[in-house]
């Protein structure tokens, strides 16, 4: 029984859910990373929105992504320019921004286009882990 | 200096002198022939040393001075008027009494405006670094809080004294932001010039300008000469800088170049210089780029102060500005540095 149970929360908590971190800062990656683990879910990390497209478009992402979380300012593919293209190709993903400038004219834009949360940083670890669950549930009534 | 010129004497060096001394010399079609005080101590007498102008040891040598077309008299001393009248040579015009206590109050309220405009311009500035200052303060908090919460339950030594002195660090990148800011919102301390490393200025200057400008795209780099130090205001240099840089990487407009160089000719003359490889300005709009309130930004980018500050900075250390711009290729803002004397030299008397 006891392998069993513990057998069973292996996999739950392995399958919880893919999340793409895009933050040109390490440190961030880092700490959301440790944050939505300890959730139980699967972190992958690029560091602007190029890298961000060239993983998605990589492998069993193209498959596997649930949420994408999106930083702003960056460089090379800016976080405007990466969630524009992501919203075309992988409408189905939902997309939280994390950004460290709260503004609210980009916030309410963002949040019409379809963006599921506006988040600024800091962010405690809770609410970002409600946003990915809440963010989770409106990918899986997408797929419905 | 062309025949045209007003050939100026100043007599009288206390702080009326002074300050037109120091707005005169900087006026190119105005030669100050010399300037004299009965009070061999008088504080203009040192300036004008180190302006190079002429200092006269006798007050009716300078009044008698064949060159001389304009004798401005401020040194408050009634008796001087007639004094000068008598002395003077026929065709020299005098200034004294009113006219000269009138001149005094425009030159105080100059200056004053002038330092008015460069803080104004400052403050400006500041509004413009809001994104960036929330950015580089809301990452490290952010950093501060996940570990945080991570170590009030995490078990590993290890990782928690790791996560300690991530901690201790983040704290430290923040406060630097604030040390940053408060020096250059800082009103400028009427102080002794001092002698100012140009490369860490600079270096100083492009930490502060990334608020304002985000420089992610744009490739920096740093040619510096050892040894590029010139005697000057610290807090202005910094502010010119930051404009410089300011400018230069808002015309870049995708991305780009940031050039910093600084150079020490083997005379000792010392130039920094910022290049872009930028949008470049246009030949019609060279002759306005100097001009207070002239702006090609869009509203709320630009104050039309940048350069106006820049070039009354310059011209007060006896600088010079040039300008090297192509449309489409970029633009080289090379300020040159007067040669700083040395101690013991003395100018001609």
């Amino acid at each position: 029984m006891g392998e069993f149970k513990s057998g069973f929360f292996m996999s739950e908590t392995a399958c919880n859910g893919r999340v793409l971190v895009v933050d040109d800062e390490p440190d961030i990656r880092k700490v959301v990373r440790m944050t939505l683990q300890k959730a139980g879910y699967e972190v992958i990390e690029a560091e602007n929105g190029e890298k961000a497209i060239e993983a998605i478009n990589t492998g069993e992402n193209r498959l596997l992504l649930d949420v994408l979380i999106c930083d702003i300012r960056m460089p090379k593919i800016n976080g405007v320019e990466a969630i524009a293209y992501f919203q075309q190709e992988w409408p189905r993903v939902p997309i939280i921004v994390l950004t460290g400038f709260p503004d609210t004219d980009m916030a309410t834009s963002f949040l019409r286009s379809g963006v599921v949360d506006y988040l600024v940083k800091p962010v405690e670890g809770e609410k970002l882990r409600t946003a990915v669950a809440r963010a989770m549930e409106q990918r899986e009534l997408a797929q419905l | 200096m062309t025949s045209n010129s007003t050939k100026i004497a100043i007599i009288g060096a206390g702080r009326g002198g002074t300050a037109l001394l120091d707005l005169l010399h900087q006026i190119p079609d105005v030669d100050i022939v010399g300037i004299a005080d009965k009070d061999p101590t008088a504080p203009g007498l040192q300036r004008a040393k180190e302006l190079h102008v002429p200092v006269e040891e006798q007050v009716h040598d300078l009044i008698r001075n064949h060159g001389v077309n304009l004798i401005m008299d401020v040194t408050g001393d009634p008796s001087m008027a007639p004094f000068i009248q008598a002395m003077k040579r026929p065709g020299a015009e005098v200034l004294s009494g009113a006219t000269t206590r009138l001149l005094w109050k425009l030159v105080q309220h100059q200056s004053k405006l002038e330092a008015e405009l460069f803080q104004a311009d400052k403050l400006a500035g500041l509004g413009s670094f809001a994104a960036g200052i929330a950015h580089d303060i809301n990452n490290p908090l952010q950093l501060i809080l996940g570990l945080a919460e991570n170590l009030t339950d995490e078990q590993d030594l290890a990782v928690v004294h790791d996560q300690a002195r991530d901690i201790t660090e983040a704290v430290k990148r923040t406060s630097a932001i604030c040390r940053d800011l408060t020096r250059y919102a800082r009103r400028n301390g009427t102080g002794e010039d001092v002698m100012v490393n140009l490369n860490t200025k600079l270096d100083e200057a492009l930490r502060i300008a990334r608020y304002a400008v985000t420089l992610q795209d744009v490739t920096v780099v740093k040619r510096y000469a050892e040894d590029a130090s010139v005697l000057g205001n610290p807090d202005e240099l910094l502010h010119v800088f930051i404009n410089l840089i300011t400018n230069a990487v808002q015309a870049i407009q995708t991305r780009g170049t940031l050039t910093l160089q600084t150079t020490v000719s083997p005379d000792g003359h010392v130039s920094a210089s910022v290049s872009d490889t930028g949008c470049g300005i246009p030949k019609e709009a060279f002759s306005k780029i100097f001009e207070p309130l002239y702006t090609t930004k869009p509203p709320g980018k630009g104050t039309g102060l940048g350069l106006y500050n820049v070039l009354s900075v310059i011209s007060k250390m006896e600088g010079h500005i040039c300008v090297e711009s192509d449309v489409g290729v970029g633009t080289t803002f090379r300020i040159e540095f007067p040669q700083v004397q040395p101690t013991t030299s003395c100018a001609p008397l």
